[in-house]
């Protein structure tokens, strides 16, 4: 969009006066959400700041180091139960997050070795494997899971005089605007250059000097532990988690969002979270035809947005970068 | 371009609307309208029980016909989980405002997920169908505006093991269950019917299965091998189909016995012959299309608002109990309708009877659970025969 004539720029976050203007006003909406919408947005909008930040995991693994991933809600699901039984031991909230997050980084490397040698969709099988195990040890193991009834997780409490919905509200909305930093921080780092060189082309990447092994072991483990974050708040927010809820579809919504909000692309990450809660929500109403709508919107974003709504959304600002003087 | 952005200002002023903007009055009531809220699973794993939620609808329009209730119609809003805990959540705080109350909640990992929210929305919530021990535990005070009419597992269990035994002449038992809380609830009332009867009953062993398992073989294997006279099912049709079939083809033959919610005729369609001389539990708040009159009448009404209900008449029918409690509740409640005087109404429901069908009904301030009940049926020719009267519990709240 624009021309970067030195690194400093290249890093900069915020290019533009307007920019800062547009998002200091999306986060003052965001910030003021809870006093003038209603219980139900607060709700969405919390799920989406959540889903978001699994999401930005997944486009690091998928979009910006060309790693296929099915496997996703296996990394969803040790992040969930691992917290949920750290804070039923009363494990502060900060620590318990933590301890998901590296658990799932833990198995993301132990699932990253097979993509030293493989790729594609032999890759995208290993990790749909991965996922099913996970799930089907969940299921299994009721000292894992909880059973049936499932394990019930203490809920991020009341803070400040809010009520405990607006607190988790805040709360995810701080979670998710540091992922979304650091990630913005990631992608312009050394680590994202050679993410994306492993991407464009590994041999080339090795023959400039990427270690592979390293990098591809470190990319499944910095997405293993954003998504391992994202079922650790998933679980605290619903304060109820079960095997079924991180069952493969949950691995195919989180594979949608990535590609419907534009790969390689941090905004498309909130984007396509915002895409998988909203859509089924707002087309509730019809019932059964829910995922046909589901389905349709996606291909009908695919057919006219390739490069997924964050592509829309880079259209959009470069048409409007010199309005109304066109 | 321009149309774009006319849209995202569209949007983040509707966005803006301050709920209370659009709420006066009880939510879900006007002069001449009520509305009733429900999540259900339309589509995804679980999509076979959108017949409740057509029950349900379909039992509105009834009423509507006949001029509603004090002069309001009953608006139905149905909206779609996929059988999603946070989808489900979702719904429900959407439908908050809008609605006097929520007719039924499905799954107990729906439930569980909404437990907290319907506890504390302050919104009348009429059957969960779930696990009711899920509410045990909770604040009293906080059950105040939920209503429940479904059997507890262990009880279930425990008089299916009894009738077995006793009215049967059943020897031995094995349990075929879900490796959870579900198989192990059913483990436990098993053994405690067991034990009441004092030696007259053993219980050979207990088969887990997982939800997912769909070879069954090895399972049927052990079940042989156990040599019980009688096999207890707690499971989805599906795996309860399986292993039926998967008995037979080692020869063995045992009676089955199972839960509730294989009390749908629907199981002949799944097992096919072999269901034929099984023995289905059928929730008390009930009655069986085909073989109870009044369900046969229900079904009539239910197919002439809803035709998709064909086949799925006893869903149907399971589903409109819901809106016939809910129905009950608006009459009571009278002209001055509020949720506090659908809840005291509500309240003051006894021993009613939706339609002539099931047990008895009965709320009270302290009675949260209206019915704990079952009854035994027999696989006869394609329809389910009841071959006991209704087993009355004490409800567990």
């Amino acid at each position: 969009m624009n021309l970067v004539e030195s690194y400093r720029d290249d890093l900069k976050l915020i290019e533009k006066p307007w920019t800062g203007c547009w998002i200091g006003m999306t986060l003052l909406v965001l910030v003021l959400l809870p006093w003038f919408s209603s219980a139900h947005w607060v709700y969405l909008g919390t799920l989406i700041f959540i889903v978001a930040v699994g999401i930005m995991g997944q486009n690091l693994l998928i979009g910006y180091t060309g790693q296929i991933s099915l496997g996703q809600a296996g990394f969803l699901a040790i992040g969930a139960f691992t917290f949920g039984h750290l804070a039923k031991l009363g494990i502060p909230v900060g620590l318990a997050l933590l301890a998901a997050g590296l658990m799932a980084a833990f198995f993301g490397v132990l699932v990253g070795f097979p993509s030293l040698r493989l790729k594609g969709p032999y890759l995208a099988i290993v990790t749909l494997g991965f996922g099913i195990a996970v799930y089907q040890t969940f299921t299994s193991f009721e000292v894992l899971s909880g059973g049936r009834m499932g394990l019930v997780v203490p809920k991020f409490p009341a803070l400040f005089g809010f009520s405990r919905e607006v607190s988790m509200y805040y709360f995810a909305l701080l979670l998710g605007l540091t992922f979304t930093l650091v990630t913005y921080n990631l992608v312009s780092s050394y680590l994202g250059r050679a993410f994306v060189a492993i991407r464009d082309n590994d041999i080339a990447a090795e023959v400039l000097g990427v270690n592979l092994t390293n990098y591809k072991l470190l990319s499944f483990a910095i997405s293993s532990f954003y998504t391992g974050i994202h079922g650790a708040m998933f679980g605290m927010f619903m304060g109820f988690i079960e095997p079924q809820m991180f069952n493969f579809s949950e691995s195919l919504i989180i594979f949608v969002a990535v590609v419907i909000g534009g790969l390689a692309s941090v905004e498309g990450a909130i984007f396509g979270a915002a895409f998988v809660i909203l859509i089924p929500q707002i087309f509730s109403g019809y019932r059964e035809f829910v995922p046909v709508i589901f389905g349709v919107t996606v291909v009908l974003i695919m057919i006219f947005e390739p490069l997924g709504l964050a592509g829309r959304w880079f259209k959009i600002r470069l048409y409007y970068r010199n309005w109304p003087f066109r | 371009m321009r149309r774009g952005l006319f849209w995202i200002l569209l949007i983040i002023i509707g966005f803006s609307l301050p709920a209370t903007v659009l709420a006066a009055g009880t939510p879900g009531v006007t002069k001449d309208e009520v509305t009733i809220g429900m999540t259900c699973p339309m589509s995804g794993p679980a999509a076979l029980w959108s017949a409740m939620a057509l029950g349900n609808s379909a039992w509105a329009k009834h009423i509507n016909d006949q001029g509603g209730i004090h002069g309001r119609k009953i608006k139905f809003v149905v909206k779609d989980d996929g059988y999603n805990p946070s989808r489900a959540l979702a719904n429900l705080t959407e439908m908050k405002d809008d609605v006097l109350a929520y007719g039924c909640v499905i799954g107990s990992a729906t439930a569980n997920a909404s437990k907290d929210f319907l506890l504390t929305s302050k919104v009348p919530v009429v059957h969960v169908h779930a696990n009711p021990r899920i509410w045990l535990g909770t604040p009293a005070a906080q059950r105040r505006n939920i209503f429940i009419a479904y059997p507890d597992y262990i009880d279930e269990s425990e008089a299916v093991a009894k009738f077995a035994v006793t009215k049967m002449g059943i020897k031995t038992i094995a349990l075929f269950g879900q490796n959870d809380d579900w198989g192990k609830s059913a483990e436990i009332g098993i053994q405690k019917a067991i034990k009441a009867l004092g030696g007259k009953g053993k219980f050979a062993g207990f088969v887990t299965f997982e939800v997912t398992d769909r070879a069954v073989g090895g399972h049927a294997l052990k079940l042989k091998e156990l040599g019980a006279d009688a096999v207890v099912i707690y499971g989805a049709p599906t795996q309860a189909a399986l292993i039926i079939k998967e008995m037979a083809k080692i020869g063995y033959k045992p009676k089955i016995f199972t839960a509730n919610p294989l009390g749908d005729p629907l199981m002949y369609k799944i097992a096919g012959e072999l269901w034929e001389g099984a023995y289905p539990a059928v929730s008390g708040n009930v009655s069986l299309p085909g073989v109870d009159p009044q369900a046969d009448r229900v079904v009539d009404i239910l197919l002439k608002y809803e035709p998709a209900l064909k086949g799925r008449e006893f869903l149907g029918v399971t589903g409109a109990t819901t809106m016939m409690l809910i129905a009950e509740g608006l009459r009571k409640a009278g002209k001055n309708l509020t949720r506090e005087s659908f809840v005291k109404a509500m309240e003051g429901i006894k021993n009613f009877k939706c339609e002539g069908m099931g047990a008895p009904i009965t709320f009270s301030a302290k009675q949260k659970m209206g019915l704990n009940a079952i009854r035994i049926c027999e696989a006869k020719g394609g329809k389910h025969v009841p071959i006991s009267e209704f087993m009355i519990f004490n409800p567990l709240f």
